[in-house]
């Protein structure tokens, strides 16, 4: 074979091979299916009490109905979402909210499709509101704070600023997340992380460059959370979720998961439906059962994630009530600052100093 | 004609699979480089501002230097902790040669993470490395020893490539001609003098491939520094990784990726100009 002829060939096969693939990622079809995109763990067919009347109405072959799609950062799900995969259910967490609605990613909720809707948290369902429209379902909230080894600790830290106290020189453990460590350094020096200055951006570097010494390592995934405190390396875990203290506390260690003098911070994540899906009604009848009371509950007592209605608490272990402080539901806004939707482009500078950060000797 | 016909009809298969799992992304890689933004309208708009934020970044330039001569200290010390192993499989095992060699495969077969994570555990605050230097006095009660450093990145990474490296020295030793040493030896080299002039030399090739296995994926690597690197252990990897999984900043990221990759490609080049592609592929 002359070489022409196998150029063209190859090139025949690489144009074939390129067609098939753009065939893949179409729309989703009506076929009373729903695809979601969404984080593991979170799934019917592994925790199947989290969507109780969904499996109930269903029965054994549920799962048939449903196909899932997974990520590990909300970054990688609107990265997923901006390309080729088409999904009818999205599960990101409300700092990228906007995003999705500003690209016209996800529709209006129509909120009186939902029967459970009168339960959820008005405080976050207005998290999920822009322009006066619903277009997310607020569903599993947390708090990020400091996960303090107390019999480690020459003194237990009380707020976000004493992280700078050289007393813990080496021993603190930071998220390796520009957007949280940024937050969190702006909570720490007064300063309101979602309305920021070009001068405030260079303060928080400094302040972070400054902490480095602290710094023993970054943690990215929550198992090192969970090892950092057990193994005694890190006495602080930085922005820890409360599962990792939930994790501590039930193996024995002395910790603390602090409530710092500038408060909590917090997430909350939520279900919005594509514009282009097939089948609207299933799309409700899944977000409805999962913000059912059973479903909530079964869902807090599994990951200690607060729940966003406020009618489950009586089935909730009243030991993850109290330590959520759920029954305080109204009050949630008033100890924690939520985390709010940032544009693309903070996102990059907040990445980009973060990176600055860690690249700095 | 007949056997060339036959051979361009074996090659096809991995030549489309390497145009279009390699050659193509890679293509689409630069293409991004010139884009302002990862997708929507504006990844249809073409700048060169990223080019500008890269050129401009000595921080960034200066990380990607240390990480390349980190990793060529990296493959250094790889190659001359491998380099023993190879001989002694190659020339004194004898009949356990095969025994060994399956050994050291093995070892290879344990999934990377697993090796990276019981390092973490050997040097953690309680582990058995840390519990010894507390022990001898190098360390305080409870502290990790060395973990969450550069160093402990170089430890693990060396520790890591050591059977990858030793394999192509190993194949290079064995494609010696036994005779050439006797004929060393005879012409009154010592054992010595026949390792430098006769053995040496001739496995230079497997020694240059086994430095190369273990450069060219060292200087990308961002896994190991974010589990013991620490602070001090940050790579240019880990940036990389930033751009794509945090920032979406792909036009920067694939930047980045290409200038790694046109650092890694110069060893190569040099390489490939000292020795023949198909000397160092062993063969």
């Amino acid at each position: 074979m002359k070489l022409q002829a196998f150029v063209s060939r190859s090139v025949l096969f690489v144009l074939l091979g390129m067609f098939l693939v753009s065939c893949g990622g179409g729309q989703a079809e009506g076929d009373g299916k729903l695809t979601i995109l969404e984080w593991s763990g979170y799934e019917a067919t592994e925790n199947p009490d989290f969507f109780g009347p969904f499996v109930e109405k269903y029965g054994e072959t549920f799962g048939d109905k449903l196909d899932y799609i997974f990520f590990a950062e909300d970054a990688e799900a609107y990265a997923k979402i901006q390309t080729d995969v088409a999904a009818d259910l999205v599960h990101p967490c409300n700092s990228w909210w906007q995003l999705y609605v500003d690209n016209g990613l996800v529709q209006e909720i129509d909120t009186t499709k939902l029967s459970n809707w009168s339960h959820v948290n008005p405080a976050l369902a207005a998290m999920g509101q822009f322009d006066g429209k619903q277009y997310f379902v607020p569903w599993d909230w947390g708090y990020e704070s400091m996960l303090v080894r107390t019999d480690l600790v020459p003194e237990v830290p009380t707020s976000w600023a004493d992280l700078w106290d050289p007393q813990y020189a080496g021993h603190i453990a930071l998220w390796d997340s520009g957007e949280a460590n940024y937050a969190m350094t702006a909570l720490a020096f007064g300063i309101d992380p979602w309305n920021t200055t070009p001068e405030d951006d260079e303060f928080i570097k400094q302040k972070l460059i400054e902490l480095k010494p602290n710094v023993l390592t970054y943690w990215s995934d929550y198992t090192e959370a969970y090892d950092l405190p057990q193994t005694g390396d890190a006495w602080i875990v930085v922005n820890a979720w409360q599962d990792a203290y939930a994790n501590a506390d039930s193996s024995g260690y002395a910790v603390e998961y602090v409530q710092p003098a500038e408060k909590r911070l917090g997430w909350v994540c939520g279900f919005g439906i594509s514009p282009n899906t097939a089948d609207l009604d299933l799309a409700y009848e899944y977000i409805d059962a999962s913000i059912a009371d059973s479903s909530m509950a079964a869902l807090a007592n599994t990951y200690w994630y607060g729940p966003s209605n406020t009618n489950a608490l009586a089935d909730i272990d009243p030991y993850v009530v109290e330590f959520m402080e759920l029954d305080q539901a109204a009050s949630i806004q008033e100890r924690t600052s939520f985390y709010r939707p940032i544009t693309e482009e903070q996102r990059q500078i907040r990445t980009g100093i973060w990176d600055e950060v860690k690249v700095s000797q | 004609m007949e056997e060339r016909r036959r051979l361009s009809i074996l090659i096809t298969p991995s030549a489309i699979f390497m145009l279009v799992l390699f050659v193509l992304p890679l293509l689409i890689m630069v293409v991004y480089t010139f884009r302002q933004g990862s997708f929507g309208p504006t990844s249809r708009i073409f700048t060169l501002a990223h080019y500008h934020d890269f050129l401009s970044d000595r921080a960034l330039q200066g990380l990607l230097w240390r990480s390349v001569v980190q990793s060529f200290w990296i493959s250094l010390i790889s190659v001359c902790l491998a380099y023993p192993v190879a001989y002694h499989l190659s020339f004194q095992a004898g009949e356990r040669k095969m025994t060994l060699l399956t050994i050291i495969i093995v070892t290879a077969w344990v999934s990377f993470l697993l090796r990276i994570l019981a390092w973490k555990v050997l040097l953690g605050g309680s582990g058995a490395i840390a519990s010894l230097a507390q022990s001898l006095g190098l360390s305080e009660e409870g502290m990790p020893f060395l973990i969450y450093s550069q160093e402990a990145v170089n430890l693990t990474l060396i520790y890591v490539w050591i059977p990858f490296v030793a394999l192509p020295i190993f194949a290079g030793l064995e494609r010696i001609d036994p005779s050439l040493h006797e004929a060393a030896y005879d012409l009154g080299c010592s054992r010595p003098e026949a390792f430098v002039r006769v053995t040496l030399p001739l496995s230079l090739p497997g020694v240059v491939a086994g430095f190369l296995f273990v450069f060219i994926p060292t200087v990308g690597e961002y896994v190991t520094p974010s589990l013991v690197g620490g602070t001090t252990g940050v790579m240019f990897g880990n940036i990389v990784r930033d751009q794509f999984v945090r920032a979406l900043n792909w036009p920067l990221g694939s930047l980045m990726s290409l200038a790694m990759l046109i650092v890694v490609l110069i060893p190569l080049v040099i390489a490939a100009r000292l020795f023949k592609f198909s000397d160092l592929a062993g063969l």
